[in-house]
């Protein structure tokens, strides 16, 4: 859920609540109101009735008018009564309307008077507003306004959501492309809302941090691995005029022959470091198209008379295609699988490369892997540690595809190990 | 044979030094661009082995110099760089091959010769090494004047042998000469053993006497 969505929600439903309040105290209020005002006229009605009796009084037929007037007004009756008491009583009855044939609620004022020496029972009466009517209305002005309320609360949030959140969605979604090895860091445009640039320097101070750290760190393994080539090349120079020395024992010569297997090691994984820090660097950044086909035969007609010394048989079948890419590049990735598939192939096994529609499937046949096949691509991750492989043939093939785009993948099916590379057109 | 070394590791300049001497030729050496330059000013040299970085510049700076004074030097750079840059410069301004470090002295011994070959007779050459002669241009050997047939890479291990003659050259050295970065694929050295094994066959078929010789445990000799 968006965030102004989340926000619209409560807003909506606060509203919705002080709307659905509001009728029923809007009603009481009105009524009170209402009935204060007819209570105050009622009073004035009877005051002015009695008075104007009072100018009456030497009347003698005045008790007989009295009771003319009770059966002609509509709302001011007089009766005698036998309460001696004065006591001004204010409530609301129901009266029948005649008219419209329902029963109307009114606003009656009771109180004893004396005319004459006589008591009467005084009653003013005023119609009221109907309650029904009243709860109506209001209830119809309320349905109405929360209609416009939401409405136009939603109709403000789309276009706040666009405008306002602007600066914050440019900087998420740079932020979502953002590659340590590939952008640059984050810019984002000066806005007048005070958090949004907040949020912008820190994620450009987070991002160009990440990316002087990620860049020393390339630095470093490439310098690194470059100051170790010279020292590697010192040690199995020493052992090569080692060995030239007459008279070694036969201990002695194992011994230089196990030194030299470590320094091949050494160099090997040195070499590969290198290459991957320099695949990082960008130097291999020339362009050539060339026949990807025919590069695979080659490579693999110099392979043959090494899978041969293990049984292992290799065939191909290619269709010609086109690529625009760092030769060097694809024939180290070519390398790296083709020497992968045949390192891991059982003895007597096979090998089989193909290239069809733009797709190279590399498959060897070998009992399935032990490791997770998710970190396959990862550094160093090897599946057993008496291969002569540096764990990171296939970290270094997994890079080049990166840098060319190229999408590869790992399967077993049928006991074969199958690696494929898709060349987008 | 004269050979300039412009390195400014000591410990890998006497080595050098001390297996090219074994092989007859008469080594130099220069630590820095400055010593470097005087030195190819001043005399004649049949090959040099240039590092790309020197303690004071770039080594490829000496190549332009060369090339300035029209000298024809066979140069071998030797760089822990291996940058395709630096190759391609260094081929381009003249530089005869490309070493990248770590590399086995052997291979370093092979490269030299071919290049002082390919300076002094135009690679027009025979190697002879008693009995067996090897025609460069031709690729083909003869053994006395009967002509052995040898594959490609039993060719190219003879060759290579033959720069390496009364030394020890280990099976390493051998495998990576051969097979290049394919070496690596290699378990065991079954591979080398069948080829020395063939090329010794062929010629002593020939009438050669066995100068191949194993050296235990470490790798082939090839000697009187």
């Amino acid at each position: 859920m968006r965030l102004l969505q989340r926000s619209l929600r409560t807003l909506l439903l606060y509203s919705l609540i002080l709307v659905v309040i509001s009728v029923p105290v809007s009603l009481f209020s009105i009524s009170t109101i209402l009935n204060g005002e007819v209570d105050e006229s009622l009073a004035l009605q009877a005051d002015q009735f009695l008075l104007h009796i009072k100018s009456f009084a030497y009347l003698d037929d005045l008790e007989t008018d009295l009771k003319v007037l009770d059966q002609l007004s509509y709302n001011i009756h007089i009766k005698p009564s036998a309460e001696q008491i004065i006591i001004n009583k204010y409530e609301t009855i129901s009266l029948y309307d005649s008219v419209e044939s329902v029963f109307r609620p009114f606003r009656q004022l009771s109180a004893n008077v004396t005319i004459k020496g006589k008591p009467y029972l005084l009653s003013v009466q005023m119609s009221l507003v109907d309650n029904d009517k009243l709860v109506l209305v209001i209830g119809l002005v309320q349905t109405a306004l929360i209609i416009l309320l939401i409405a136009g609360l939603l109709l403000l949030n789309r276009s706040m959501s666009r405008k306002l959140w602007e600066p914050f969605y440019i900087t998420l979604s740079q932020l979502k492309a953002f590659e340590l090895d590939k952008s640059r860091s984050i810019e984002g445009a000066m806005t007048d809302i005070i958090e949004f640039d907040d949020l912008n320097k820190a994620a450009g101070n987070l991002t160009e941090r990440s990316r002087k750290v990620y860049l020393q760190q390339k630095e470093f393994i490439e310098n690194a691995s470059h100051e170790l080539q010279t020292p590697i090349a010192i040690f199995q120079a020493k052992l090569d005029t080692l060995m030239q020395h007459p008279g070694l024992s036969e201990k002695e010569a194992t011994t230089i022959m196990e030194l030299e297997d470590t320094a091949k090691r050494m160099a090997r994984l040195n070499k590969n470091l290198l290459l991957l820090s320099k695949i990082d660097n960008q130097q291999f950044s020339e362009l050539e198209e060339f026949e990807l086909s025919f590069i695979i035969e080659n490579l693999l007609s110099n392979l043959q008379s090494i899978a041969v010394l293990d049984g292992i048989s290799i065939s191909v079948t290619t269709e010609p295609i086109n690529i625009l890419a760092n030769k060097t590049l694809i024939e180290i990735l070519l390398t790296n699988l083709f020497h992968n598939a045949i390192r891991h192939t059982i003895k007597n096994g096979n090998v089989s490369v193909k290239l069809r529609d733009r797709v190279l499937s590399v498959s060897n046949s070998g009992i399935p892997l032990k490791m997770n096949a998710d970190t396959l691509f990862e550094r160093f991750s090897k599946e057993s540690s008496n291969t002569n492989g540096t764990g990171l043939g296939l970290a270094i093939v997994k890079k080049i595809c990166d840098t060319c785009s190229y999408h590869v993948s790992y399967r077993y099916e049928n006991s074969l190990h199958i690696f494929s590379v898709v060349f987008p057109s | 044979m004269k050979i300039l070394i412009i390195e400014d590791e000591k410990e890998l300049v006497k080595s050098i030094g001390q297996f090219l001497r074994q092989e007859g030729y008469v080594c130099e050496v220069a630590m820095n661009v400055e010593e470097a330059i005087q030195k190819i000013l001043l005399y004649e040299y049949d090959c040099i082995l240039l590092d790309i970085s020197l303690p004071d510049g770039n080594g490829l700076y000496i190549l332009e110099k060369l090339k300035e004074k029209n000298k024809n030097e066979g140069v071998i750079i030797i760089t822990a760089k291996n940058s395709l840059d630096d190759r391609v410069k260094g081929l381009n301004l003249g530089a005869d091959d490309y070493l990248a470090k770590p590399f086995y002295l052997p291979e370093l011994s092979a490269r030299v010769s071919a290049v002082i070959r390919r300076k002094h007779f135009d690679g027009q050459m025979k190697i002879v090494f008693n009995e067996i002669s090897v025609d460069l241009s031709g690729k083909s050997v003869k053994v006395k004047d009967q002509a052995v047939e040898l594959t490609r890479k039993e060719y190219e291990l003879l060759l290579f042998l033959l720069s390496n003659k009364n030394r020890v050259t280990s099976k390493n050295a051998i495998a990576e000469h051969l097979s290049g970065d394919d070496a690596e694929l290699l378990d065991t050295f079954d591979f080398i053993y069948a080829h020395i094994k063939n090329l010794k066959r062929k010629l002593q078929d020939a009438g050669s006497p066995d100068y191949i010789k194993t050296v235990y445990g470490l790798g082939y000799k090839l000697t009187i």
